[in-house]
């Protein structure tokens, strides 16, 4: 592919398109989606399913679109009688086997075969006489199950384990209307990014035993976010049923994770829907922890920011924002301060077939977010220095027990808590804040490249951003310091981060300035 | 006078409500003469006359299969159609895998009996029923739980037919 452009005509619009291309990534640029089954971005293309069949002028046949490169002058009709024919007669051919189970499958309101059905196919069926072929469902592997009756064999399952994975363990068995997609019976799908196969079955067929049955997927809310897993930074979508994360799913962005995220993550969902939350801020009084409003907790803090003596020390999780760990750090500007980050090492797993897409073993988000604005001690040091600091400031880190004890035992301690830790009975405060998908904010990846996320619900009670509380508390320690009202603006403030804004970062991120990472 | 008020002269004599009243009692006796046109509710809840209309929509009914399990399976069409935002249900998956409704419940008072959840429905499993006596002693027996839609049995609505629409 070069930068040349080459002029072509889609359904009656000009649109000028990178020579090389193939007619249905030039359709999209006209703002046609070509109908495909087997066709898809990341993997190779088969011209299997038939179904992206076009029409180019002087062409003597109808053309897959899929695997046809582009070429200049060239006019192509997506909606031409003879290609809606040949699409329409390709989908009796699915329909001919396929159940009539839309009400009860997974797939059904974002199913591919529903929609070019619904779209261009045939309203009855003209093949009534004999019984549609049967084959049992077959557990694939941890996750995934398979439903051979659905199957349209485009084969996306079958080339994403043997390209990106390069774990063939896939294949078409049998032919003609016998064919299904078998696995190696000494394997089961148990590869750590196996479940990218469910997202790419373009029909009900592949699905997920983690969702299923769960949601219909019209009464999900989608929200744009990154996935707090691990350093990659993978993007994410995060999908709620009635305020209750019940999916995670890629969300394409061709420079860090292309279409896919892995399985570790995909199912790391359930804390996001932790039912013991923190909701009004807690103030001590004598023995007992009372309730108290934020402007109360923000004042109290200020005083122990000021009358504490000895070192500051925070420990910060992995996934706070970017927002909250730098105005954390800015509210302790006038202290000496030993900030650390929870990170839990895990293994690596990388897909083989993206290079520089990985599980990564560090299983923190915002790793390289926190080392910007200056979280940049080691967690052990910084568990060692609890037992002397004249303040600990907890961010809502998963302690082990003896951590747990550690803190429990330190002299004044602010809890920025998603949950309330029963281990940690002498806590001086409690300010309820919001986790990751209740608040926007960005996360640094490993490559500093910084990526937004939205929120994806409302916060529980009184909870807050981290950031905005803290920010408060740096307003009150002069005067005529302003404090920012929107996440965009708490970042813009953070001098780590050059001044750059949300609106800067746009939709896919943006690699922070080497000069800037490095000050 | 300030305010025009006009007095009405009273008639003095002659007058009498005997006539008026004989004129009244004689339609009264007219009647008694001819045939009822009431029916006597609760005995009597349709006539020859008059029965309830075929097409009626009233509280649902869920149909049930030989066995006794409800024909829903919990696709979610219903709730989602419901223009009241009546139904609530949570799908879950029996024994032998298949999809089921583990809540189905209907609120009858917020439901405005539009039947559409009957036509949207794939199974034929919710149905309107003709059936209007839904008297309760309290509110919360007006959340019709699964248990007991399936277990109504009064007849269910025909809804309207385009392609018969004065229903002949």
């Amino acid at each position: 592919m070069t930068d040349e452009l080459v002029s072509v005509t889609v359904d009656g619009a000009v649109v000028q398109v990178p020579r090389g291309i193939t007619i249905i990534e030039a359709a999209k640029h006209a703002g046609v989606l070509v109908p495909h089954y087997c066709y898809h971005p990341s993997l190779s293309s088969p011209a299997v399913c038939r179904m992206c069949l076009v029409h180019v002028e002087k062409m003597p046949k109808l053309v897959p679109a899929c695997v046809t490169p582009v070429a200049d002058g060239q006019v192509i009709s997506v909606h031409a009688p003879a290609a809606r024919k040949a699409r329409e007669g390709v989908l009796e051919f699915l329909l001919i086997n396929h159940p009539l189970d839309c009400p009860i499958c997974d797939q059904a309101g974002e199913c591919e075969l529903q929609d070019f059905v619904f779209q261009e196919g045939q309203a009855r069926t003209r093949y009534s006489e004999y019984a549609k072929r049967y084959n049992p469902v077959e557990d694939f592997g941890p996750d995934v199950l398979y439903v051979p009756n659905r199957c349209i064999l485009c084969t996306r399952c079958v080339r994403f384990m043997e390209e990106m994975a390069e774990a063939p363990v896939l294949a078409v068995a049998e032919r003609g209307d016998r064919a299904y997609i078998a696995i190696d019976p000494h394997h089961q799908l148990d590869h750590p990014w196996s479940g990218n196969v469910v997202d790419l079955c373009p029909v009900g067929s592949l699905v997920s035993r983690d969702f299923l049955h769960r949601a219909r997927a019209w009464e999900l809310d989608k929200s744009a976010s990154i996935c707090p897993g691990c350093t990659q930074g993978c993007n994410i979508t995060i999908e709620t049923r009635d305020e209750a994360v019940v999916r995670l799913r890629p969300r394409p962005n061709l420079e860090v994770n292309r279409h896919f995220m892995c399985d570790t993550g995909r199912l790391d969902y359930r804390w996001m829907n932790h039912g013991d939350r923190a909701e009004a801020p807690l103030v001590r009084d004598g023995d007992r922890l009372v309730a108290a409003d934020w402007d109360a907790v923000v004042a109290r803090l200020h005083l122990l920011v000021h009358d504490t003596t000895g070192p500051v020390v925070v420990l910060a999780s992995g996934r706070a924002s970017s927002e909250s760990l730098g105005w954390l750090m800015r509210m302790l500007e006038a202290r000496s301060t030993i900030a650390a980050m929870k990170v839990p090492i895990g293994d690596e797993a990388p897909l083989a077939g993206v290079p520089g897409l990985a599980l990564r073993p560090e299983r923190a988000a915002n790793l390289a977010g926190g080392l910007m604005v200056g979280v940049r001690d080691a967690w052990a040091d910084a568990i060692a220095r609890v037992g002397s600091a004249g303040l600990v400031i907890l961010h809502d880190v998963d302690l082990n027990d003896a951590e747990a004890a550690a803190i429990a035992g330190a002299g004044t301690l602010v809890h920025f808590a998603t949950a309330t830790d029963d281990r940690l009975p002498r806590a001086d405060l409690i300010l309820p804040v919001t986790m990751m998908a209740e608040e926007q904010g960005v996360y640094v990846n490993r490559d500093y490249r910084a990526q937004r996320y939205l929120p994806a619900r409302t916060a529980p009670g009184m909870a807050r951003p981290a950031w905005w509380a803290a920010s408060r508390v740096w307003q009150r320690a002069g005067s005529e310091r302003t404090v920012p009202t929107t996440t965009s603006e708490a970042f813009a403030a953070l001098p780590a981060f050059g001044g750059l804004t949300h609106r800067d970062l746009g939709y896919g991120g943006r690699i922070l300035d080497p000069a800037v990472v490095s000050r | 006078m300030a305010i025009g008020v006009k007095v009405m002269k009273r008639p003095g004599s002659g007058v009498s409500y005997v006539r008026a009243t004989l004129k009244g009692m004689a339609l009264t006796f007219k009647h008694l003469l001819q045939p009822a046109v009431t029916m006597e509710y609760p005995e009597e809840k349709s006539t020859s006359e008059w029965r309830i209309a075929t097409r009626w929509r009233g509280t649902h009914r869920m149909m049930t299969d030989e066995q006794g399990r409800s024909k829903c399976v919990a696709c979610g069409l219903c709730p989602q159609v419901c223009p009241a935002n009546c139904i609530k249900l949570v799908p879950g998956e029996d024994e032998d895998g298949n999809r089921y409704p583990l809540i189905y419940e209907i609120d009858e008072f917020r439901c405005v009996f539009c039947g559409y959840c009957q036509e949207v429905c794939p199974e034929e499993a919710i149905h309107v029923g003709v059936h209007y006596e839904n008297s309760e002693y309290s509110r919360d027996r007006f959340v019709y739980d699964l248990e007991r839609l399936s277990a109504q049995t009064h007849a269910v609505s025909t809804l309207w037919d385009p392609s018969d629409p004065r229903g002949q």
